[in-house]
């Protein structure tokens, strides 16, 4: 190695002349304080995505991550799939809270839903029972039985 | 009396040289400042180093706040397993290769110009004199020359000659660096110095 490094002398000599060249005078007067400020800069906006640049990160770093995420979501469309075309999931959550409540609605015959014709032919009346949902808190909540049923009627516009 | 008392004190608090352990430990609570002492006392060596490896002023200046940006931001990820500054190189030299990656044949020299003193290296005297007549043509010449053999070997190999040749740093800190064994150190520089020494044959006779 010592013959190899005395081969080499005249080429380090002329590698040492790189240190020769120099950026211009007070290049580095400012260089921390922009190191600094960029640092500061980053920080505030940092704030705002931090949660997504985060899980970004993750995703670049633990590629396992990224992979075992993918497979939860993929499972989880899945398990939606399912049962969303299960027969027998929707119908029978129906059922039941239809036999808990006995709300004009559950009570009603088939029959009450067919449209009544008048004898002109053009009169569409409606004895549908419409409840009044504006009280009911959310969605899943079931209507009070105490809720009083409307009657509504259409009328062909022009007659 | 007063006076020699307020003299003493001063004296007393003049901000001592810091140790680096402390203002690793300050600046990962977040201490800008004490980052800041720590960007100072690095700035040269890592500019330096990217831009040997990069024959550009602009890149090198980008590249070298880029990564003491990225060194803030991982800091605490760093164990304290090596030094600071060899963390800080690996990061420095980590992100100046994959610049070169994705720069590659998009090669444009923006060189820092020529030290003054450099005009009266006896070394280089005696080199450029041989070569030509004019010497401040002979030593733009030879800079031009020098960076352009460097930018030809692969990114691993210039990055062992700039670390050892240009920079004076151990076998055994460029392979914690560069995260190698001594043995693979000692090779790429055997045959990145075979290389330069083709390309630059006329100035070695």
């Amino acid at each position: 190695m010592n013959e190899n490094e005395s081969n080499f002398e005249a080429l380090r000599r002329i590698l040492a002349f790189k240190n020769r060249e120099t950026p211009p005078p007070g290049y580095f007067n400012n260089f921390s304080a922009h190191v600094v400020a960029r640092i500061r800069v980053g920080e505030t906006n940092e704030s705002s995505v931090a949660w997504f640049s985060k899980l970004l990160q993750a995703f670049e770093f633990k590629p396992a991550f990224a992979g075992s995420f993918a497979g939860a979501l993929c499972m989880l469309l899945l398990f939606g799939i399912v049962y969303a075309e299960r027969p027998d999931a929707a119908p029978q959550t129906l059922l039941t809270s239809s036999t808990q409540i006995s709300s004009p609605l559950a009570m009603a015959s088939p029959t009450d839903f067919i449209p009544q014709t008048g004898s002109s032919g053009l009169m569409i009346a409606s004895n549908n029972s419409v409840l009044n949902l504006g009280s009911v808190a959310s969605l899943f909540n079931q209507p009070n039985q105490n809720q009083l049923a409307q009657q509504v009627s259409f009328t062909v516009p022009g007659n | 009396m007063i006076m020699a008392e307020t003299v003493e004190r001063t004296e007393l608090e003049l901000p001592a040289p810091e140790h680096e352990s402390e203002l690793v430990r300050r600046a990962r609570k977040g201490d800008l400042q004490a980052y800041d002492d720590l960007v100072k006392r690095y700035q040269e060596r890592i500019y330096a180093t990217i831009y040997h490896m990069t024959s550009n002023h602009e890149d090198a200046n980008d590249l070298a706040q880029e990564s003491f940006i990225k060194a803030y931001q991982a800091l605490k990820s760093f164990k304290g397993g090596s030094t600071f500054y060899t963390w800080l190189y690996r990061i420095a030299v980590n992100k100046t290769i994959n610049f070169l990656k994705q720069r590659k044949n998009r090669t444009h020299m923006s060189l820092n110009d020529i030290d003054f003193n450099a005009e009266h290296d006896s070394d280089l005297i005696a080199l450029i004199s041989e070569k030509t007549p004019r010497r401040d043509a002979g030593l733009n010449e030879l800079q031009k020359k020098l960076n352009e053999a460097l930018l030809k070997l692969s990114e691993p190999h210039r990055l062992v000659v700039v670390l050892h040749d240009v920079q004076g740093q151990s076998h055994e800190e460029i392979a914690e660096i560069m995260d190698c064994n001594i043995g693979t150190v000692r090779s790429r520089l055997y045959y990145a110095r075979q290389q330069m020494q083709a390309e630059l044959a006329d100035y070695l006779k």
